[in-house]
């Protein structure tokens, strides 16, 4: 039964996913356990959640033994033995255990899976925690282990045929151990674990005191009581240790311990398939060298170990879950890891974690297959319900610009798990977008009375001061924010943004610099870093930074307007327009609500324009007035094409509506004294719109050649200039921040 | 008409007019139900209302207790609650009444927001549920694509959004299916910037219906077409109708654009006689009368307008009216903007106001409430007339040219808008055009002594005296007709000297000798060359 409590140790590490990854299995197993599970999750003590991860165990270890039919083990007789006993009782099993678990009289003991061991065996399996010293490189396996690996067992000191009137005085202790470690009796776990090794002098015993010192975070400690020789040889202790060191900061150190690249990569261990269904040690090894990396700014090297780690055990989702939430990966990059992943080691479960992991990467890319995976969980697992699928569909709704889908989404997730944060960034977007100050302010309240201590609050309350226009109280909130976790990307941009609001140039591109440095994966901050500079002018500079975001993510409809724009600015219309046109079939691919790209119509009316192709022109011009009449600067640009094309009398009714807009426009008012002088140069004819007059007139005089030096107006702030747009105009600039 | 036509025309409107008041499109509804009171049947059962009705509620089917729901609280002005218990509704009606109630909500708030009439931000703030309501009845219409009120909805937002191509389109499409929509027709009205576009449009549509001819009075009345371009068709539609208030005071106001007010003014009474509580179209009735000059008239139909309703605003021009009329500017202000807080879509009103501001030398003010009417209706040649003379007054000719010609599009047949943009051009020193215009306007009246005199001096000033003389000659020529005015007194002398440094001393001594209007300059000069001819005769 010991080496099922192993898992322990990452268990804390793990809590999230194992929680995230056994409910969907498990749901649909016993819908009345997911259903308990949920309750206690949900509410805050940590001791119900101890309830839950020991139910989810019982309930793993149910999988585990249907798994186990498969031939993983191979061709031990005794699995199989073991297996159809096991799978002849199960009513049994379940009525036992739940009388077990309502007994305030047992312990946690009852209710772990050993009890399966307990029934089938007896205690058979009683030392069965294969030493670490003893394991030979151990590389290949986890913590977790075989409830039959019981053969290498050393101390030997329990007899293997009797039950449980023959457990030593030793294995008695060891429970005991093990249970108070269960239920958070440290102290006890502590005295009782102590004593068993003083009376046993075995390395299993200091490694598991290693690892109540651990959970009691007498990091110190526990790392002096690996250090000693004998421990050291062992994977399993190295890695405690490490992490001990890595909780002390000490970070040298701790990458001495696990060494600065896998010493396993090699070794045949490699490719072998876990043998337990736990999570192989060399993969947490790896994720271990990564955080490490990361904390010593080393960027690069981290992702490589994180992309590592999945790579040596998809299972190691803490490290994928670092790749894809840090941004470390471009998003073909992404799609290359999820291709190359090992998911057969998953067995049955290859399908269903593939696809969960499908759901949470980059959607820019391959939206289909995403979609595919989605439906796939939706159906075959209904898990349509479920909070991360329903993130992930929120996700796709904001890339997509429909906030108020997303929103509703957003708020569906809250509703089945209020302590979800991770569907908070998307959430107060949309309520940004959407102008929901009230709500907003609501949502950033209760965010700070209840979890003052996560980023997420503070990136909210930062989100509301945005809303109401006060950039430098905002600025605080997101800079607090990027202070508590260094790799919050939302809050680093945000940041950024601030200055950019106050026109703080410089500023805002060091501020988004800092952001590119820590988002190798992310196309934002190159892509918020050109567009810097293109308000600055600097052309050159600019279509550098956007060319280097448009190598990480070639399918974002702003980034390839922008480059339309660097072009446009340079003059060079046809390569603009090809670029505004691939922004716009981007924007259908991620099926966009179309009203989220009006400047791109824009930007192509005014190539249009400058080429002198007014049909076109006015066409895209017209799609954008149908949505947003109130944009002034469309107005007189239409204004200035119909002056182009010689109807006088349109254009003036153009600059005229412009003006209504905004009554002090430089642009519109020289634009319309120009129209009026031309009107009188016309003479009478221009009458009635029916006037056929009007076709004959000469427009040589009026036109403005585009490339003139002096020509009638036009100072080009026309242009398309998205990056001021971009700012005046929530839409966009919400779109960076929930990224 | 056959009695049995009379008869199907009847149960046609009854059935529409229940069919608007279930959805909640009362205008439509009330103006239906008018015409059939107009159309003085018998006394009768209605027998398929209660099938049409039926018909409706099944339609709604299982979704019929949310609609009722909904529709209590849109009739109770509860916009937003009504759109909100409507939103999982998936049939068509249910649906149509949600956008609109979101439509409703949108403009409700538009009213609170903006900060008054002539505020500053007064004409900015828009609907802020147009965009969505546009999007989510692109949806709709995909499923529905033949449901005539969610196509009626979504040409209104469109017209709103100023898309007014589009607008018509749908408003057409959905009048071929619900053709009583009166509300429908209304709003391709405010669409259209010229009459030129009625053609195309009366095309698509069956043309023996009644409201196809209603809306091609309507049309004309609108535009200020000849009255009887549209006889016929008036006359047909009073046969049908012998006592349908809105076609007669069609008749009425196409009289008073035609100048006969006198005629507008009996059609008018005879309307209040019928139908005393009346406020519909009141307040043009009180423009009439304020042209006439029929001061206790006026007051009459002031009294009897604030005994009916103080607050509406027709109610609000008339007592305007009735203050102007006693050169009470400020008061007359004062009641157009409690008209416009009414309903700020109250187009007379806002020109009205602009005269006032005229009035009162507040040329600001005044350009900015023309404009405000000429954006709620782009085809008021008042307003766009009043404009050009405001920007004259600022001496900006440029502009006030540009507005002229606005007018003139609108109302080519009336000489005031030429004579005004000749002024304009000559302004500007644009002789030729302003000559031109000139001639324009007496081709629509061609006895006007001052044109004839214009004209002449145009050319002079061109250098071209003997066109100048010619004009000067017509000018006289119209003394036959209307007398002796400054005009063509200044042309006599104008004649006189001209003749004489010609040398024709004959013709010079006709003119100056019947020279006897004028200056005391232009006298002694007359005289002088009287004396020199006769002198140099004498010689």
């Amino acid at each position: 039964m010991f080496p099922f409590f192993s898992c322990d140790s990452c268990l804390i590490a793990l809590t999230p996913f194992i929680v995230w990854y056994s409910v969907f299995v498990y749901k649909k197993l016993n819908s009345r356990l997911y259903a308990y599970l949920r309750v206690y999750w949900i509410g805050k003590s940590t001791q119900s959640r101890t309830r839950i991860i020991s139910q989810l165990l019982i309930a793993k270890m149910d999988k585990t033994n249907d798994m186990i039919r498969t031939p993983v083990i191979g061709n031990d007789t005794k699995d199989h033995q073991h297996v159809h006993l096991l799978n002849t009782k199960p009513p049994l099993l379940a009525g036992f255990r739940k009388k077990l678990s309502q007994s305030p009289r047992s312990s946690t003991l009852a209710i772990s899976p050993a009890v399966h061991q307990y029934n089938s065996h007896g205690f058979d399996t009683d030392t069965s925690f294969e030493s670490p010293v003893g394991g030979a490189p151990g590389g290949g396996d986890s913590l977790f282990m075989s409830p039959d690996r019981d053969s290498s067992s050393k101390s030997g000191s329990a007899s293997k045929e009797s039950g449980k009137q023959n457990i030593s005085q030793a294995e008695r202790l060891r429970l005991w151990r093990h249970d108070a470690y269960l239920q958070h009796h440290y102290k006890t776990a502590e005295f009782i674990g102590d004593k068993v090794l003083s009376l046993t002098k075995d390395p299993n015993d200091a490694f598991w005191l290693a690892q109540v010192h651990y959970s009691t975070g007498q990091y110190a400690r526990a790392r002096q009581l690996l250090s000693e020789d004998r421990l050291s040889e062992s994977v399993s202790c190295r890695y405690l240790a490490a992490l001990c060191l890595t909780k002390m900061e000490r970070w040298e150190e701790a990458l001495q311990l696990v060494g600065d690249s896998n010493p396993f990569t090699s070794s045949v261990f490699h490719s072998v398939k876990s043998q337990d269904h736990g999570i192989k040690l060399e993969a947490s090894m790896c994720y271990l060298r990564g955080q490490i990396y990361s904390n010593q700014n080393c960027f690069d090297k981290a992702r490589d170990c994180y992309r590592e780690a999945v790579l040596v055990d998809p299972k190691c989702f803490e490290a994928f879950d670092e790749l894809v939430s840090n941004h470390l990966l471009s998003p073909e990059e992404e799609w290359d890891l999820l291709t190359s992943l090992q998911f057969n080691e998953l067995d049955d479960n290859a399908d269903f974690v593939k696809s969960l992991y499908t759901i949470r990467i980059s959607k820019y890319l391959h939206s289909d297959k995403i979609t595919d995976a989605e439906a796939l969980l939706a159906e075959d697992y209904s898990l349509d319900a479920n909070g991360d699928i329903l993130q992930s569909r929120a996700d796709l709704l904001f890339l997509q610009c429909a906030f108020s889908e997303c929103m509703a989404v957003c708020e569906k997730i809250m509703a089945l798990d209020a302590y979800k944060l991770a569907a908070l960034p998307n959430y107060v977007a949309c309520l940004h977008e959407l102008g929901g100050k009230n709500k907003l302010f609501l949502v950033a309240h209760q965010m700070a009375d209840q979890h003052p201590d996560e980023p997420v609050t503070w990136l909210s309350v930062a989100m509301y001061y945005l809303s109401t226009n006060r950039i430098s109280l905002a600025r605080r909130y997101f800079s607090k924010a990027s202070m508590m976790s260094p790799n919050f990307v939302q809050a680093w941009i945000g940041f950024a943004h601030t200055f950019a609001i106050e026109g703080e140039h410089e500023q805002a591109i060091s501020a988004y610099s800092t952001a590119a440095r820590l988002f190798l994966g992310s196309h934002l901050p190159s892509l918020y870093l050109g567009m810097q500079h293109l308000h600055l002018n600097n052309f050159n500079l600019a279509e550098e930074y956007l060319e280097s975001s448009f190598n990480i993510c070639k399918s974002d409809p702003l980034l390839l307007n922008e480059i339309g724009v660097t072009h446009y600015h340079k003059s060079n219309f046809s390569r603009a327009e090809a670029f505004f046109l691939d922004a716009l079939r981007a924007s259908e691919v991620i099926k966009s609500e179309p009203q989220a790209w009006l400047s791109i119509h824009a930007n192509l009316g005014h190539v249009y324009r400058r080429t002198r192709q007014f049909a076109k022109s006015l066409e895209h011009f017209e799609d954008v007035l149908c949505s947003n009449p109130t944009d002034h600067n469309v107005q007189s640009a239409v204004g200035l094409v119909h002056l182009q094309m010689g109807n006088i009398s349109e254009a003036i009714n153009y600059f005229h509506k412009a003006l209504s807009i905004v009554p002090a426009d430089p642009v519109a008012t020289d634009l319309l004294g120009r129209a009026m002088e031309e009107n009188v140069k016309r003479g009478i004819g221009v009458l009635a719109p029916s006037s056929p007059d009007v076709s004959r007139i000469n427009t040589s005089n009026i036109i403005i050649p585009g490339g003139t030096p002096k020509p009638l107006v036009f100072p080009d702030p026309d242009a398309p200039s998205s990056p001021s747009m971009f700012y005046n105009d929530d839409s966009h600039a919400s779109m960076d921040i929930s990224e | 008409m056959t009695p049995s036509s009379n008869l199907s025309l009847a149960t046609n409107l009854r059935n529409a007019s229940v069919l608007f008041s279930d959805l909640c499109l009362y205008q439509s509804a009330k103006w239906c139900i008018e015409a059939l009171d107009g159309l003085q049947l018998d006394p009768q059962n209605p027998d398929s209302l209660a099938q049409a009705r039926m018909d409706f509620y099944s339609q709604l089917g299982t979704e019929t207790d949310k609609y009722l729901l909904g529709k209590m609280y849109f009739d109770t002005k509860e916009y937003d609650r009504c759109a909100y218990h409507l939103k999982d509704c998936k049939g068509s009606i249910p649906n149509f009444l949600r956008l609109y109630a979101q439509y409703m909500a949108g403009e409700k708030r538009r009213e609170e927001e903006g900060q008054g009439v002539l505020a500053s931000t007064d004409g900015v703030t828009t609907n802020n549920q147009l965009v969505s309501i546009i999007q989510e009845c692109t949806k709709l219409l995909a499923r529905f694509p033949q449901d005539p009120y969610l196509l009626y909805l979504y040409g209104v937002v469109m017209s709103k959004q100023n898309n007014y191509k589009e607008a018509i389109e749908v408003l057409v499409r959905s009048l071929v299916i619900q053709p009583y929509n009166w509300s429908c027709w209304m709003e391709i009205l405010t669409c259209m910037s010229h009459i030129d576009g009625l053609d195309s449009i009366v095309k698509r549509l069956p043309k023996q219906l009644v409201t196809t001819k209603m809306f091609i009075v309507v049309c004309h009345q609108v535009f200020c077409q000849p009255l009887d371009l549209v006889q016929n068709f008036i006359e047909e539609l009073e046969t049908i109708f012998p006592q349908f208030h809105y076609l007669t005071i069609q008749k009425a106001l196409l009289n008073y654009h035609n100048l006969g007010y006198a005629e507008a003014e009996q059609i008018f009474d005879h309307v209040i006689n019928l139908d005393p509580h009346r406020l519909d179209d009141m307040d043009a009735y009180s423009n009439i009368l304020y042209v006439m000059e029929k001061r206790s008239k006026l007051s009459f139909l002031a009294q009897l307008a604030s005994c009916t309703d103080k607050f509406r605003p027709e109610t609000c021009c008339i007592i305007a009216n009735y203050y102007s009329l006693r050169t009470d500017h400020e008061k007359a202000i004062t009641y157009y903007r409690r008209a416009l807080t009414l309903n700020r879509n109250c187009l007379s009103a806002w020109t009205l106001m602009g005269h006032e501001f005229v009035e009162l030398k507040n040329s600001h003010a005044a350009i900015e409430s023309y404009r405000r009417a000429v954006d709620t209706n782009q085809n008021d040649y008042r307003a766009w007339y009043g404009l050009g003379q405001a920007y004259e007054v600022l001496d900006m000719h440029y502009y006030s040219l540009y507005y002229y010609q606005r007018a003139t599009a609108l109302k080519p047949m009336d000489p005031r808008m030429w004579q005004a943009l000749s002024n304009c051009f000559e302004k500007l020193k644009r002789y030729d055009e302003a000559i031109k215009g000139y001639k324009r306007s007496l081709a629509v009246q061609d006895n006007d002594p001052t044109v004839f005199y214009r004209i002449a001096a145009l050319y002079e000033k061109t250098g071209d005296q003997r066109m100048a003389s010619k004009y000067m000659e017509a000018c006289l020529g119209t003394e036959l007709a209307e007398g002796v005015t400054d005009e063509t007194a200044k042309a006599r002398i104008w004649l006189a000297r001209y003749e004489f440094d010609q040398g024709n001393f004959s013709s010079a001594l006709r003119y100056a000798m019947e020279y006897t209007h004028g200056s005391p300059q232009d006298l002694e000069e007359a005289r002088a060359i009287v004396k020199t001819i006769q002198e140099r005769e004498a010689a």
